[in-house]
């Protein structure tokens, strides 16, 4: 039994934001669903791809952002309601779909769901999507808690079809990733088919439309703006006796503000922004009018506060209005409730006992690392071996660009999606040192292709490692087209990563188990002797999969006899495996963890490591 | 309000531990909000779950506020007493997973006595738990973290009777249902003894 599916009308569940949002799209009666995973929007995608046979809709994981983006808004540009969810980063794979998208407006409901990752627990930067409401020009709804992600949503669809625009719901990692109670409604399946009615005046976008359809979202924005005004997602919260003093604030800044007012006792009053673009003028004035001094408390960039102050200066309204400008809160990382307490002291004197406290000292830390087993650590090694340190390692978005890190250190430039190949290209052309670009499966798919087919054409010398563990590991193990199965709903068709590769034009292909630590190590070595980009696949099954499948199964363990072992650390110095530590002085393989793939066997300098059952 | 603090390394259980306490606690009737750890931390890293039981805005716990600080790993403990204050029970399992700096040389791993000693410091109690070893002989050896969730409800700090929890435990174990609710009985037992005695 789903929970998202089962839990009836009225019903309390305890559900994560995303899941939230999930199942109101289902309540919403979407009819497609599209996405392609990321953290911390992940989950969005993971229940609706669990449950959208059952409900009767379609989801598909697409290859990348945009293609999501652009499927979806077809179908609500058809009729139907549709919703497609990314991470931040993703959003700008997608922001050329979406800015025209803008232009063109919707029939069905759309509703975009980009989820921000204020202080990159999962990321390469922290932008603020919010820009993107502002950028395209399309209504912005914040959600604040897992039954606002319920809310908003639903809400969403209605609101996308008054306006006929797209409608952005933006997340953050302590709103998709916080679970709570949320009291749900009844799922209604909608129009799942509709016969397409050709407007092309205003779906084809060439020139002439486009300039007219711009007019016509203006006029969209501001009715959107009146519905702003009057959304019971906007609005003022008294703590304790209220008074002079306000805070304006929206998304997770909200929580911190409201439990650091409630912990310090204060009297305040608090104006939550849920439709917070375009922003509701009339009752931020009215808030403004009411008060002296006006806090504006948001996680990353100044977006309301240089909106309220903008309003302020326009309606002559004399109000005190602090923020960012004036150094009360931080541009960087996100809140919580300590630095939203120092805020409130700064702001109004109000002190409360919170504040952040010391971890100690001299702890040793504990980063992520690649897991026992995993794939990409015998590939790192076997091509540490073959370069002896000497190539520049153009890396990419996934579990392997944890390789910057000591022992592999195979990660020397990162920017993005796809990047890798785009920029070994430039690495090449500018240096005389050997080239190595990592790149995984998923994100070959989805952003490795087009730099791939470059490298050919313009005739790039590197040599490009699909490191190919046959699913989307980071993000949850999603599949993508090279997988064999799917969402419950749909068909799939595998689609092959050496056939595309021989299809671009390389001339030299290999694939290699990367668990042959002696064959990768000689791939390498010969992949870079060659004339132009030169591609090798190391094919092997997530070790996290592999485990998961074999469960219950007796499968073969390393052990290390700590009577040949001479505690040379090559074991842990330059393979690293986190199932390998030295405990009371003795070096040690964990049983639970080892996935026994042997690859510590192959590299013990001394034999001291053998397979057991 | 009752704020439980759990820390961990990312693998092992920590998200289905503090799912289960959620559950407890809407099945007692109560309100709670949780905030999980997910994405690349969970590879291994240093992994904070929390859930706040009662009214409350926020998912975070505000340092030195937590009534338990429930954690998995004997470093991770250290790494968690910022959470902990002169109210706070502190449960630490005495499972040991040792980072690479330490097996390297360069950094010492804590003894049980210096977590024991650093949490005394802070906190009002210390408990430290053998979870493998209860795990092994409720014959769920990686249910280390059902254990945890059994000495968190041993407590009674929570205000959510045992019936509830282990409701939540059958709701949120796949397999071996049986075993599970002996670990996490067998987490009980330790803490209700020492925390009931009285």
């Amino acid at each position: 039994m789903d929970r998202l599916l089962e839990t009836p009308e009225g019903a309390k569940v305890l559900l994560l934001g995303n899941e939230a949002i999930a199942r109101a799209a289902l309540e919403a009666g979407v009819a497609v669903a599209t996405t392609y995973p990321g953290t911390p929007a992940s989950e969005i995608g993971d229940a609706l791809a669990r449950v959208a046979k059952d409900a009767g809709i379609y989801f598909e994981y697409s290859t990348n952002e945009i293609v999501a983006t652009e499927l979806a808004a077809a179908s609500a540009i058809s009729g139907v309601r549709a919703m497609t969810s990314m991470k931040h980063v993703g959003l700008n794979v997608a922001a050329d779909a979406l800015m025209t998208f803008a232009y063109t407006g919707t029939r069905g409901g759309f509703v975009l769901v980009t989820a921000d990752d204020p202080s990159c627990h999962s990321s390469q930067n922290e932008q603020d999507n919010r820009y993107y409401a502002l950028l395209a020009g399309l209504p912005l709804l914040e959600p604040s808690n897992p039954q606002e992600c319920y809310e908003m949503t639903k809400e969403a669809f209605n609101l996308s079809e008054k306006v006929e625009l797209p409608i952005i719901v933006r997340t953050t990692t302590r709103v998709s990733h916080i679970r709570g109670p949320v009291t749900v409604g009844k799922i209604v399946p909608g129009v799942k088919k509709k016969t397409f009615v050709k407007e092309p005046g205003r779906f084809v976008t060439v020139p002439a439309v486009a300039r007219e359809r711009h007019l016509v979202l203006l006029k969209q924005l501001s009715e959107s703006e009146k519905l702003a005004n009057e959304s019971r997602f906007n609005v003022t919260y008294r703590i304790g006796k209220g008074g002079r003093n306000g805070i304006i604030t929206s998304s997770a800044a909200f929580n911190y503000a409201i439990d650091a007012a409630e912990y310090a006792k204060a009297d305040l009053d608090i104006l939550k922004l849920g439709f917070s673009h375009p922003l509701p003028n009339r009752l931020v004035e009215d808030f403004l009018r009411t008060h002296d001094v006006v806090a504006v408390a948001e996680e990353l960039e100044p977006i309301l506060e240089t909106a309220v102050r903008a309003l302020a200066q326009q309606s002559s309204i004399e109000t005190k209005i602090i923020g960012k400008a004036d150094g009360l809160l931080p541009r960087a990382h996100e809140f919580n409730q300590a630095v939203v307490a120092g805020a409130l002291d700064k702001a109004f004197g109000i002190k409360s006992d919170i504040s952040k406290a010391p971890v100690l000292e001299n702890l040793p830390a504990r980063p992520p690392v690649l897991c026992a087993g995993c794939p990409h650590t015998a590939t790192y090694y076997a091509v540490n071996k073959a370069t002896g340190g000497k190539a520049i390692f153009a890396s990419d978005i996934g579990c392997y660009s944890l390789g910057v890190g000591p022992p592999h250190r195979t990660a020397d430039l990162l920017l993005c999606m796809g990047s890798s190949v785009g920029t070994a290209g430039g690495l090449a052309k500018v240096s005389d040192q050997p080239v190595i670009a990592f790149i995984g499966d998923s994100t070959f798919f989805h952003a490795g292709i087009p730099g791939l087919i470059n490298a050919v054409h313009n005739g790039h010398r590197f040599l490009l490692i699909i490191l190919d563990n046959r699913t989307t590991a980071m993000t949850g193990h999603q599949p993508h087209p090279g997988s064999s199965t799917g969402p419950s709903c749909c068909d799939i068709t595998s689609v092959s990563i050496e056939e595309i590769v021989k299809a671009c034009g390389v001339k030299w292909l290999k694939i290699v188990d990367p668990y042959d630590v002696a064959s990768t190590t000689a791939a390498v070595k010969e992949g870079l002797t060659q004339r132009t980009v030169s591609v090798l696949i190391a094919r092997r099954e997530c070790a996290l999969i592999a485990k998961k499948n074999k469960a219950g199964a007796i499968i073969r363990k390393e052990v290390i006899d700590s009577e040949v072992c001479t505690d040379c650390g090559t074991c842990t110095s330059k393979l690293q495996c986190p199932a390998i530590s030295k405990t009371d002085e003795v070096m040690t393989i964990d049983e639970t963890m080892c996935s026994g793939c042997s690859v510590c066997e192959q590299v013990c300098p001394s034999k001291a490591i053998k397979g057991a059952k | 309000m009752v704020d439980v603090y759990l820390a961990g390394v990312g693998g092992q259980g920590i998200i289905t531990a503090s799912r289960i306490i959620g559950d407890a606690a809407i099945i007692a009737g109560k309100s709670v909000l949780m905030s999980e750890t997910h994405g690349m931390a969970q590879r291994g890293g240093s992994v904070v779950c929390t859930a706040r039981i009662g009214d409350v805005h926020s998912a975070l716990i505000p340092d030195g506020k937590a009534d338990v600080v429930l954690s998995f790993e004997m470093l991770e403990t250290m790494r968690a007493l910022c959470a902990a204050s002169e109210k706070t029970v502190v449960i630490s399992s005495t499972d040991r997973m040792v980072p690479m700096s330490v097996t390297t040389g360069k950094l010492h791993y804590p003894t049980l006595d210096e977590v024991e000693a650093a949490s005394k410091k802070v906190a009002r109690a210390f408990v430290s738990i053998d979870t493998s070893k209860l795990a092994r002989e409720a014959g769920t050896p990686l249910s280390s973290n059902v254990v945890m969730v059994g000495a968190l409800a041993g407590t009674g700090t929570t205000g959510i009777d045992r019936r509830a929890y282990e409701k939540a435990v059958e709701a949120n174990v796949p397999r071996m249902v049986g075993e599970n609710l002996t670990a996490f009985g067998k987490g009980f037992d330790v803490t209700s003894m020492i925390f009931r005695r009285g």
